[in-house]
């Protein structure tokens, strides 16, 4: 049972990661990714593929992050013209290509095969005990950084500019600003932490496939972020232990409800997330813990 | 690759192409006067294209398919509306947005909850099909032609012959003016995404048609809709239906190309090109909204 609850805590920091990264850039930026899943997916494919090619970890991981991070620039930069609901459609189906590029490029992510064998955290990084304790050490230890970076981001001039772009553009323009290079930033720095969380994700799973990386997964972040409040760093952690206490509780509502198959338990899973959705959007738009932004 | 195989690609690219016209035009009605990017509209499709399977019930032929799948659209639509949408709508587009991509996992799940993943297909007869020139076409091509052009033929009617749709295209024009004249924006309103459900139900009943029914099909749809809503100009129904063609076009006389996979990314490339290049779309002069 410990060892249960210890794997599920290791996704649950992972997830976290996430959260956090979203959660700096529209809780505290207003900026909408509708595509977290992809960068995820590319930190996720980097970190296996360069570590196959014989690389250790402790350059791998790094590189997840930077790849996520390149990705990024790009996209941010397209952030500045377009309209925020625009740019939300655009991170949709930016996502959706990426995940469509690793379908189809089979001769270097075996394509919707998947990608076996990938090096453990433990094995890659030589590190000897528990795999599943050892995966969960480092991981604890990137979100503690994530969370400690975020909270110096939050509260320094720069946090006060990016909270100030969120609230009013135009007000910050008028004093002199660039909105611009902040956003930029902000997209740039918390897409390393996605990032990141895709490589700390394929070394714990070591198996990687398109189809962990559909749209779904980008929701279960904004809806763990939702929940916890967006705008809160704490609440972006609360968020995704709720989260996935809910994912892997209805595991087992599947044990206790027979007549229910596994594929659909799934539909269940997506349909709660749709329906946390827009119950939030609905009744409770800042959240549980409800921090100053909220989607109102 | 010779000529008849193009002329083929191009065939099916304006048909693939007016059913995304169809969904394009249920999004641009919606951008255009609830004021947000429905994500929902794909899932009213796939809807649609499952109610589809009920039209044998009712009676044979593709009529049937297409009626019921219509009905089901609409009334999906309208009961969104009135328990999400209408509350949604004092607040930012954002939180719609996020609403209707709630609704479309919502509807998928329930779908795929009570009928499984499996891909079905409507019992129409197979018929070989008939040479006309260079292109090899299905009764089922004309018909799925036959019933685009009339529906958007009948949307076009409402829009500019009818006392609602000069009310609609009144408040996609000016909210405030509208409702300062009288115009009652809830009666707009109900009427819009009935339209807009017949519409979606409609583009997902002539894919299935075309292709197999199967719960992914409206997601799908979704982005090649969205790029054909503001490559055609967001709020601007005729551009929607050129945008749409145009897509259609661009997704078949690509796949000697691209192959069958990166099809289904041409739309976002559309999209993206777009909006770097003409992010007001191609008929921005007498656009609804500006």
């Amino acid at each position: 049972m410990l060892s249960y609850l210890l794997a599920v805590a290791v996704v649950a920091l992972i997830y976290s990661l996430m959260t956090l990264a979203l959660n700096l850039q529209f809780g505290f930026t207003g900026l909408i990714n509708f595509g977290v899943v992809g960068f995820f997916a590319i930190g996720a494919y980097t970190s296996a593929l360069l570590s196959q090619a014989g690389l250790p970890l402790e350059l791998t991981l790094p590189c997840a992050a930077l790849a996520a991070g390149l990705a990024a620039w790009p996209v941010a930069l397209l952030s500045l013209r377009l309209r925020i609901e625009y740019f939300a459609i655009v991170m949709l189906g930016y996502a959706e290509t990426i995940r469509l590029v690793i379908s189809q490029e089979e001769w270097l992510t075996g394509g919707v095969r998947g990608l076996p064998g990938i090096a453990s955290l433990s094995v890659g990084l030589g590190i000897p005990g528990d795999p599943t304790l050892v995966a969960f050490a480092l991981a604890l230890a990137c979100v503690v950084g994530a969370v400690l970076v975020s909270r110096r981001l939050v509260h320094s001039p720069f946090g006060r500019m990016i909270q100030a772009i969120r609230d009013d553009e135009d007000a910050v323009r008028a004093l002199g600003k660039s909105p611009g290079r902040f956003k930029v930033a902000v997209f740039v720095v918390s897409c390393l932490f996605v990032g990141l969380s895709g490589g700390l994700y394929a070394h714990y799973i070591t198996y990687l496939a398109p189809d962990q990386f559909g749209a779904l997964l980008t929701f279960y972040i904004w809806v763990a972020m939702i929940l916890g409040g967006a705008g809160s760093v704490g609440g972006a952690l609360v968020g995704s232990a709720i989260l996935l206490g809910f994912i892997e509780g209805s595991r087992f509502l599947h044990d206790l409800l027979p007549g229910v198959s596994a594929v659909e338990m799934s539909s269940v899973r997506l349909g709660v997330i749709g329906l946390s959705m827009m119950l939030l959007m609905r009744f409770r738009p800042q959240g549980l813990l409800g921090g100053k932004a909220g989607c109102g | 690759m010779g000529f008849s195989l193009f002329a083929n690609l191009a065939f099916n690219g304006l048909i693939t192409g007016l059913v995304v016209s169809l969904l394009a035009l249920s999004i641009t009605l919606v951008f255009g006067i609830a004021r947000f990017p429905n994500a929902a509209a794909g899932d009213v499709a796939t809807v649609g294209a499952f109610a589809g399977l009920l039209g044998p019930l009712a009676g044979g032929g593709t009529l049937w398919i297409i009626l019921c799948g219509m009905a089901a659209g609409a009334l999906l639509s309208v009961a969104f509306y009135f328990l999400l949408f209408r509350p949604l709508a004092g607040k930012s587009a954002v939180s719609s947005l996020i609403a209707s991509i709630g609704m479309a996992f919502f509807v998928r799940a329930a779908l795929t909850f009570f009928l499984g993943h499996d891909q079905r297909v409507y019992p129409l007869p197979i018929v070989r099909a008939m040479p006309v020139g260079p292109l090899r076409v299905q009764p089922t091509d004309i018909e799925i032609v036959v019933a685009a052009v009339l529906a958007l033929a009948a949307v076009f009617s409402i829009l500019h012959l009818t006392p609602i749709g000069k009310r609609m295209r009144a408040v996609a024009d000016n909210a405030e003016l509208a409702r300062v004249s009288g115009i009652r924006a809830n009666r707009v309103l109900v009427a819009m995404w009935l339209i807009a459900g017949l519409l979606a139900g409609l583009s997902g009943t002539l894919l299935g048609v075309k292709t197999v029914v199967s719960p992914e099909m409206g997601w799908d749809l979704l982005m090649p809709a969205f790029a054909a809503t503001i490559l055609g100009t967001i709020g601007n129904p005729v551009g929607a239906v050129l945008g749409g063609v145009l897509i259609g076009l661009a997704q078949e006389l690509s796949t000697p190309f691209v192959g069958f996979t990166y099809k289904l990314g041409v739309g976002f490339l559309v999209l993206l090109v777009t909006l770097l290049i003409r992010p007001q779309g191609l008929f921005a002069k007498n656009s609804l909204v500006r």
